[in-house]
């Protein structure tokens, strides 16, 4: 199970954003790619995804697991995303957030079961019913990378997640967040600016 | 002086103090001073153009010659207008009020006259008022059998006439129930306006009048009792017709003027009007094809006046005073007969005219689809008051529901 | 950071609700006193309930209260269903700029001016069947079909359907503001949903709240409007509200009580109708909850989902269909069934009417200015004070009773205002300037509290932040920051405001006492009349005024902000 990633360029109109990429991600690790502001790191996760806006465009191959992505439309690509905003359901408490990630079939008790797994996993058992608004910064945290990895997903983006958490937070997050994807064996790609954020598998910079 | 003599005299006296002091010696000198400067908020039935540009006209002659400024205040239903007297009244504004002279007639005028609305006689003050045609018109005395007591001015008149479209209909049918035969050969293509629309309601009482054989039970006050043996015909004659009619029925013109639209766009071959130079005037102004013309029913059809009232507490009285004087003087009258400016009838007798006057008269021109006096035929009277609600009433509980 | 105490902006909520307040409740009273029998200069005297009976036995009333709900529900949920499929469809598309451009013309050809227009459409004289005649068709002659004023109210629910649908979708457009659409599609996608249930699930629901408040003002709305209703409803018997104007008109004075109680009937329907729809949403909300969490990712409507651009080019081509023939009206000469183009064209009808325009548009423009500014100045004041409070955590109670001045979209127009018309008649204030801007922003201010307040409240206060910190003014960062960023929503909440000035008629007459001609009132009394071609140029010019408007909100912040491209938002 590998992310890989071949002569993967992205070009704005004519204009190419960095130098040609090549990157390998074996399952379980979670390469970090670096840059300056404005150099493409969020553009390089929409192409992955699958999410490029209209004005880019993108060449080279973009594969997961032996699957090629490039023309294969978002939903289908099983590669989940977290991003540094937690973005989750504001209409759903905890349980229909994490709910919603679940696949289809499954009975109410079976994923009411799911769930409170994965919550204890996160130390936020009993949190089923409560409002998102009422959580903290790094439960919504926990509870977003909770909900991506719920819908088993091949891969996983990571958009600078622990930019908006304050420091002492941010230590315990990292490690919250790479431990639980060691734990499931999928690629990560971790973007971000901040040199402390990086994960223990390739390092990239982006020019 | 014998004591006959002395009575004679006194009672005379009184008679005549009794009138003048109406509006404490007012002569006419007096008023058409006092209402120099004044401005005077006309309402009236704003939706037609022609009329409108007459207006327009009378209120630039009264500006020059009297120094009174006139506001048109276009109105679409002048019961609207009745209602904000009446809200005045009821606010104790007795004077100062927002409304100086109205275009009314018939159950308005009835409304205001039972609610006290109305300034107290005062027409007979006017000049011009003594060329009215009160003996051969005497709708002008009577509206809708209501006495009229010099409350309101008469304006002008009007009739129930029919215009039909000669390029289709070669011969128009002269009563109710040719109407009825015409509308079994050639089905939809005749309407009118639902009640309690005015000209609704005039087409209903219309054939009512014409199918009915007890028609001096109308001219008296309503007779419950026999109501439903007396419109008998009427609804007999009512259901034939609908499924007949435009829409089969089902849907009504919701005024007059709408069905004169109808007529230009050909979805109708018969309309129906007050104004016997409404054709006339409309195909001068291209809103007709000039392939129209006007007819009546054989034993005549409705008439009316329609007339201009002062309220109890207008601000500008003597300046509307002046302008309803003016509107009744033969130059107004003949101008607003002319089918070229509106075509409106005269409510002026031809006999109490000067030569001059009568000379205004002679040179407007008929109008290429106005019938002439005699063709108008006889003019019946209204019904009274009282059967009109109850025939609105009877009708939407059969038709309107 | 030091946060300045609210003070001296607590007057502007205060000023806001006075505003409100005596007005509503007082036409409320004095509609609702006569409806129960009690109105002396109509001989009514005495408590009762005789005007209720008189309502409730008339004959008409079971087929126009059938008419009234069926348009005015029906025509809320179709809207509402087309608002949000058309953003489910367009949203992030090209056609979605294109919509957003669009709905300021959209918006600014006034009900009645469109309703006129459009019956002209589809009448069996009119242009759509002057298309196909005589050949194809073989008449020569309309043929006798009912279109417009069908007795089952098909026409009105259209009318008002054409004329909803893009409001909403203004709501929605100011409402997707507050949401982080783009991202929350990503997450549904990635989750490895497709759009259909992104939007049902994940984007509409947080949306609706935004949208309550529209949708109930536009189920009012639909459910007492006079002037459509007369020009394309039912006549046989004619809409609830309808009759109720009549029965206020009536010759016989004592039908204003019947009137008066009708008023409070269609009050406490529209009542009735709006807590239906709460109701239903709760109802919806509980049932869908649980299918949500399905975890089916694909819809099987999804396929559906681009016929919503079908729907949105009708509502463009129809609209612009009812203008162009409006225009055509007022250049013509002659022009008779079957003629496809007037037979004779002329500009006589422009230039005879030209200078007769000039006083009541001079009076429209001056009312909608003084109410579009006054409420933009209250409203504004309203959203930066609730700021102020939200930074300081405070909650006022002034602030809290905001939601009294989206009261009057809520009641039926006629419902209060013949109240109104009495307590100003009373005072001597009736017929005044300061009655008519009055009364006009009683029903301007909620409008625009509406369109601006998602987009005010989504401001980004951090430059605010930086800019007190700057100059250390909170004025001078207001005036200089915040407004200039705020510029384009601001001004074109304010068109919005300026367009109900001008559309409004019942208010203007009631309040106005004859003492106003307003182009709305001019247009509507001679659409009474039977000259189309004067219609047409009253209409047009209708159309014109808010058009101005909108175009000046849209090129005034354009120009201003041409050299800043991250303003071009």
């Amino acid at each position: 199970m590998s992310l890989i990633l071949q002569s993967v360029q992205i070009h704005l109109g004519s204009t190419p954003l960095f130098k040609p990429l090549d990157l390998s991600v074996p399952a379980g690790t979670i390469a970090t790619v670096m840059g300056p502001s404005g150099c493409g790191k969020s553009t390089l996760l929409a192409a992955v995804c699958g999410t490029l806006d209209p004005g880019f465009s993108l060449t080279g191959t973009i594969s997961l697991n032996n699957r090629v992505l490039n023309d294969i439309a978002v939903e289908h690509r099983k590669v989940g995303i977290l991003f540094q905003d937690d973005l989750l359901f504001p209409h759903l408490d905890v349980f229909g957030n994490m709910a919603f990630a679940l696949p289809a079939g499954m009975s109410t008790t079976a994923k009411a079961g799911r769930i409170a797994e994965s919550l204890a996993s996160a130390g936020l058992t009993g949190f089923e019913r409560r409002d998102i608004a009422t959580l903290s910064g790094g439960q919504k945290t926990r509870v977003s990378l909770l909900r991506a990895l719920l819908a088993e997903p091949e891969a996983i983006l990571l958009d600078e997640p622990f930019s908006k958490l304050d420091e002492e937070l941010r230590s315990s997050m990292r490690a919250f967040v790479f431990e639980h994807i060691h734990q499931v064996r999928i690629p990560a790609l971790l973007v971000t600016h901040n040199t402390k954020d990086s994960a223990d598998g390739t390092f990239l910079q982006l020019r | 002086m014998s004591a006959t003599c002395r009575t004679i005299f006194l009672a005379v006296i009184i008679t005549v103090c009794s009138i003048t002091s109406a509006h404490g010696n007012q002569s006419w000198n007096d008023i058409v001073a006092k209402a120099s400067g004044q401005t005077v908020y006309f309402n009236g039935w704003g939706g037609s153009a022609v009329i409108n540009d007459y207006i327009r006209w009378a209120a630039k002659e009264v500006e020059s010659r009297h120094g009174v400024t006139v506001k048109h205040v276009k109105v679409t239903d002048i019961g609207d207008v009745v209602g904000r007297i009446l809200a005045e009244k009821n606010g104790g504004r007795i004077t100062n009020g927002s409304v100086d002279l109205m275009w009314i007639n018939g159950e308005n005028f009835h409304a205001m006259k039972t609610h006290g609305l109305l300034q107290q006689p005062y027409t007979q003050l006017f000049p011009n008022y003594k060329l009215v045609d009160t003996e051969n018109k005497p709708s002008t005395l009577f509206d809708f059998t209501v006495p009229v007591d010099n409350q309101e001015a008469p304006w002008g008149m009007a009739q129930l006439v029919f215009l039909y479209d000669t390029a289709v209909v070669a011969d128009p049918p002269a009563s109710m129930t040719d109407l009825l035969e015409f509308c079994r050969v050639t089905k939809g293509r005749f309407t009118y306006p639902a009640p309690p629309d005015f000209y609704g309601t005039t087409f209903i009482k219309q054939a009512l009048l014409e199918l009915n054989t007890d028609s001096e039970a109308l001219y008296r006050p309503l007779d419950a009792e026999r109501f439903q043996d007396i419109t008998k015909p009427l609804w007999d004659f009512l259901d034939e017709l609908h499924p007949l009619l435009w829409r089969g029925g089902r849907a009504h013109p919701k005024s007059a003027p709408e069905m004169t639209r109808l007529l230009g766009d050909r979805e109708i071959f018969i309309s129906l009007s007050f104004n016997p130079s409404e054709a006339s005037n409309a195909i001068a102004t291209g809103e007709l094809p000039d392939t129209i013309r006007t007819y009546v029913h054989s034993n005549g059809t409705i008439g009316n006046t329609h007339f201009l009232a002062i309220p109890f507490n207008a601000a500008a009285r003597e300046g509307a005073m002046v302008f309803a004087d003016f509107l009744l003087s033969p130059e107004a009258q003949a101008r607003k007969s002319d089918p070229a400016v509106w075509g409106d009838p005269t409510v002026l007798s031809m006999d109490k005219l000067s030569s001059e006057q009568r000379a205004l008269f002679t040179a407007v021109p008929r109008g290429i689809a106005t019938l002439t006096p005699e063709q108008l035929g006889t003019v019946i009277l209204e019904p009274h008051a009282s059967w009109v609600n109850a025939i609105e009433k009877e009708w939407l509980q059969r038709y309107a529901r | 950071m030091n946060i300045s105490r609210p003070g001296k902006l607590k007057v502007f909520p205060y000023l806001t609700l006075t505003t409100f307040l005596l007005p509503i409740l007082v036409g409320l009273i004095f509609t609702t006193i006569p409806a129960f029998g009690y109105l002396p200069a109509a001989g009514g005297s005495e408590f009762g309930f005789t005007p209720f009976l008189r309502l409730f036995s008339h004959p008409s009333l079971p087929a126009a209260l059938r008419s009234t709900i069926f348009s005015g529900v029906t025509a809320s949920i179709v809207s509402l269903t087309l608002a949000l499929w058309i953003a489910t469809a367009l949203y992030g598309t090209r056609l979605w700029k294109l919509a957003e451009f669009s709905l300021a013309p959209l918006l600014s050809l006034p009900h009645a001016a469109f309703a006129i227009g459009f019956v002209f459409l589809i009448t069996p004289s009119g242009w759509l069947l002057r298309a196909i005649s005589p050949v194809p068709s073989g008449f020569t002659h309309p043929p006798d079909w009912i279109t417009a004023g069908d007795p089952w109210a098909v026409a009105l629910t259209l009318t008002m359907i054409l004329k909803e649908t893009p409001f909403l979708l203004l709501m929605v457009f100011s409402g997707l503001n507050r949401i982080d659409v783009k991202r929350t599609v990503w997450v549904g996608r990635s989750l490895g949903y497709h759009r259909l249930r992104i939007w049902t699930r994940l984007i509409i629901p947080q949306l609706y709240p935004m949208l309550r408040l529209p949708l109930l003002a536009v189920l009012a709305y639909s459910l007492s409007v006079v002037d459509l209703a007369y020009i394309i409803g039912p006549s046989l018997p004619p809409p609830l509200a309808v009759l109720i104007d009549r029965w206020f008109n009536d010759p016989d004075i004592s039908n204003r009580l019947v009137g008066a109680a009708g008023a409070v009937f269609l009050f406490v329907i529209t009542l009735a109708c709006i807590a239906l729809t709460m109701l239903a949403e709760l109802a919806i909300k509980r049932a869908a909850t649980d299918r949500m969490l399905n975890g089916k990712r694909k819809s099987p409507f999804e396929s559906f989902i681009p016929g919503a651009r079908f729907f949105a080019g009708g509502l463009l081509l129809i609209n612009t269909l009812s203008l162009l023939v409006l225009l055509i009206w007022s250049f013509c000469g002659i022009w008779r069934f079957p003629d496809f183009l007037p037979s004779l064209y002329s500009l006589s009808n422009w230039l005879r009417h030209g200078e007769y325009m000039l006083e009541p548009l001079g009076v429209s423009v001056v009312a909608a200015l003084l109410s579009c500014i006054i409420s933009g100045i209250l409203v504004v004041g309203c959203l930066e004070n609730e700021q102020t409070l939200t930074q300081a955590r405070l909650v006022s109670i002034s602030q809290r009773s905001l939601w009294i001045i989206f009261v009057p979209l809520l009641i039926p127009q006629i419902s209060f205002l013949f109240g109104i018309q009495v307590l100003l008649v009373t005072l001597h204030l009736d017929g005044t300037w300061f009655a008519l801007v009055w009364i006009h922003l009683v029903f301007v201010l909620p409008y625009v509290f509406l369109t601006l307040a998602n987009t005010y409240r989504a401001y980004d206060q951090r430059y605010s932040h930086v800019g007190t910190t700057l100059s250390s003014s909170r004025f001078k960062t207001f005036a200089g920051i915040k407004l200039p960023i705020l510029l384009k929503p601001i001004l074109f909440s304010a068109a919005v405001g300026f367009s109900v000035s001008i559309a409004q008629y019942l208010p203007t007459l009631y309040v106005g006492n004859g003492r106003f001609a307003t182009i709305t009132t001019e247009t509507v009394n001679l659409a009474g009349g039977s000259d189309r071609r004067i219609i047409a140029v009253y209409a047009l010019c209708q159309f014109i005024l808010p058009l101005i408007a909108y175009l000046t909100a849209i090129t005034v912040p354009f120009l201003m902000h041409r050299n800043r491209q991250l303003m071009r938002n």
